[in-house]
């Protein structure tokens, strides 16, 4: 039923991903303020268009998943907008004119990588 | 003085032409420039009379602004500069970083307007060339010029006025060539080109 | 837009195809290569409950110890040397420190203590080492790497008191640690419960969690097309996908959705119910080998699975990747590999390395 098993083959791919992936959580001055989805992906859009403008704005990213009650979410970005994602995330500073800060927590070129971070091993 | 790039060129005259020094807290910055020559292009052509540099300056900044935030508005904030405006034929010439100059170009084509609230001119920026030097800029220019001439001949409707563009068009060619024959005999760097030179030769 | 922002750094991935029937297959070199793994994930499509086997199996993994505030010396003294570090397969790395930051130490089961420190710390310490092969322009880590099973190194000879003057009198480097053997009978004679009597310490156990999701859409998998040429995902697409199961990523996503338009690879088929098993901990090479052992028997059951996917992840804050090849954080410090295992036996082995990683083998 099987054809005959495959002899050995082994292929190297240099830089295989063509997207980026980040850990992030929001941290906001006022715990209990909540926040929906999409006002988070646009609130990252709009520190986009304040650092890099309208051409930064349409720089597509997706936000993998978001648990709204630790306000943490997973980000997957093309490698040419990573820079300027994280460093518009970094520099987002207020929503809804209240202080806030974007805290990156992993950042990788692998989703699977995401998924075992030993940095939250709890011992 | 910091070099942020080491290239010299040396030439037996005293300008630098790819290099533009900025002086700052700590010194003297050298550059390397890019600079655009752009068409302005209005519906009246008697409306391009109040162009100013500093209108241009701020409106390039502004569209700069708005298509890369506050990431392009610092980059067009060091070595950007206006650095030469023909209020006749609507020619500017724009001076930008190297490093930089495609992302502030990508800017250009989203200027609808020039000038301060309520005396806008409405117009749009059209790229006709892209050089390294004052000197190739300023060699395109009075090219780019001659052939508008010539364009203009079919549409004059008055032997006078016929003549008059017969006389500009023979005077520049005549002063070009004999400038850059004049030039190329001396050296054949890219150098050359101070502002005031240039502008007596493309001025018609 | 500027050149300079485009840019991301490197990232590495090797795929192999093989056989686990041929004699010249590696598969066990490479899972004993990898020293430090810190998660285990499993993958069972078309399965209801983890088969009783391979939870076996899980259960008897080894336990390891978490010892606070352990000095680095102590794996030199006589006692340590005689009892664990001689024996081979014990484990040992510092634990809730940072390798960009902190001074990190492990110890392999060859022997080997490597030390990767910051450059103030190796100064002090004035053991030879050589400069991080990750460093920028200027030098801040360096990597120190001592042979415990050297015949230079016994008890008593000069080098031995040099190395133990630096670790003990120079810079008493010490960390909390975790440690496991892998001997099956070492715990039982108590020589390392012995030794770690006069320090805090906890025996811990790996932790399993076991889900079984619903309704899930599978790539399908050839065992012929490893490069993903039609009959398969490619080897991201495919990785992409066991991450966003791992991480319960919804997959059913619209082209046109405002937050996310990640979709299955093609060719996919729906599965009614799968198994997703993870275990956590230090966990040797050693008992990654029995578990894929025992993967490699599921298929002798009749069941509908076409292939079953094995994932182990390292530690990303530990010196050393494969083998004594130094690995760094960077952004992610992701060094993981993937096994495929299919029904006749063939396998598929990913590797996957960050930017601060030699290629893996």
């Amino acid at each position: 039923m099987e054809e005959k098993s495959a002899s050995y083959e082994r292929v190297v791919y240099k830089n295989p991903s063509e997207y980026h992936y980040m850990k992030i959580h929001l941290v906001l001055e006022n715990a209990d303020t909540s926040i929906s989805a999409e006002e988070f992906k646009y609130l990252i859009i709009s520190g986009l268009k304040d650092l890099y403008g309208e051409v930064g704005a349409a720089i597509p990213f997706d936000v993998l998943t978001f648990d709204q009650t630790a306000l943490s979410a997973i980000l997957r970005v093309f490698n040419s907008g990573l820079v300027k994602l994280w460093s518009a995330l970094t520099l987002t500073g207020s929503y809804a004119n209240k202080p806030c800060a974007f805290r990156v927590t992993q950042v990788s070129p692998f989703l699977l990588a995401l998924s075992g971070n030993s940095r939250e091993m709890e011992v | 003085m910091v070099r942020l790039k080491a290239r010299c060129v040396r030439t037996n005259k005293l300008f630098f032409p790819c290099f533009v020094s900025f002086l700052d807290g700590c010194g003297a910055c050298v550059y390397v420039c890019r600079y655009l020559l752009c068409e302005v292009c209005v519906s009246q052509r008697s409306k391009l009379q109040l162009l100013e540099e500093k209108a241009i300056f701020q409106a390039v900044k502004s569209a700069v602004a708005k298509a890369h935030g506050e990431y392009g508005a610092a980059l067009f904030s060091i070595g950007s500069k206006v650095t030469y405006l023909n209020a006749y034929t609507g020619v500017v010439m724009l001076r930008f970083r190297k490093a930089f100059y495609q992302l502030l170009w990508s800017a250009l084509p989203f200027i609808n307007s020039i000038g301060p609230q309520g005396r806008k001119v409405p117009c749009f920026f059209n790229c006709i060339y892209v050089g390294g030097t004052i000197k190739t800029c300023q060699k395109f220019l009075v090219r780019y010029d001659r052939q508008q001439l010539y364009r203009m001949l079919p549409h004059c409707k008055t032997g006078a006025e016929k003549q008059e563009v017969r006389r500009a068009v023979q005077t520049c060619s005549h002063s070009f060539y004999k400038a850059t024959q004049q030039e190329d005999d001396d050296d054949d760097d890219d150098d050359g080109g101070e502002e005031g030179e240039e502008e007596e030769t493309i001025v018609l | 837009m500027s050149p300079d922002l485009g840019k991301c750094s490197r990232s590495l991935l090797t795929c192999e195809k093989s056989n686990f029937l041929n004699e010249q297959s590696r598969h066990e070199v490479h899972v004993s290569r990898h020293c430090f793994n810190y998660k285990i994930s499993l993958l069972l499509p078309e399965c209801e409950v983890l088969p009783v086997r391979v939870e076996n199996v899980i259960h008897n993994f080894s336990s390891y110890y978490l010892v606070r505030d352990l000095p680095v010396y102590k794996f030199l003294e006589e006692k340590w040397l005689a009892t664990v570090v001689k024996k081979g397969s014990f484990y040992a790395l510092s634990c809730k420190t940072r390798i960009d930051e902190d001074n990190v130490c492990a110890l392999l089961p060859s022997g080997q203590l490597i030390l990767s420190l910051d450059k103030d710390t190796y100064e002090h310490l004035g053991l030879e080492g050589r400069p991080s092969l990750y460093s920028h322009k200027k030098v801040m880590r360096y990597v120190v790497s001592v042979d415990l099973t050297n015949k230079s190194l016994v008890p008593g000879t000069k080098r031995y008191q040099q190395v133990l003057l630096c670790l003990k009198e120079r810079v008493m480097l010490r960390s909390d640690f975790l440690l496991t053997t892998c001997h099956p009978g070492a715990d039982k004679d108590g020589a390392l419960h012995n030794l770690l009597s006069q320090y805090t310490y906890e025996e811990c156990r790996p932790t399993l969690h076991s889900q079984t999701l619903k309704n899930l859409f599978c790539p399908s998998l050839h065992h012929s097309d490893l490069r993903g040429k039609g009959l398969s995902c490619t080897p991201n697409q495919f990785l992409e996908w066991l991450g966003a199961v791992n991480l319960n990523i919804s997959c059913d996503n619209s082209a046109v959705s405002f937050l996310s338009t990640y979709m299955c690879p093609e060719p996919r088929a729906p599965v009614s119910q799968s198994v997703l098993c993870t275990v956590t901990g230090l966990i040797p090479p050693k008992d990654v080998c029995r578990l894929l052992k025992e993967l490699r028997c599921y298929f002798a059951e009749p069941n509908f699975a076409a292939w079953v996917s094995l994932t182990v992840h390292g530690f990303v804050d530990c010196p050393v990747s494969w083998g004594a090849a130094e690995h760094g954080f960077f952004k992610g410090g992701e060094n993981l590999y993937n096994f495929v295992c299919f029904k006749n036996q063939d396998y598929w082995l990913y590797k996957a390395t960050g930017s601060e990683d030699a290629c893996p083998p």
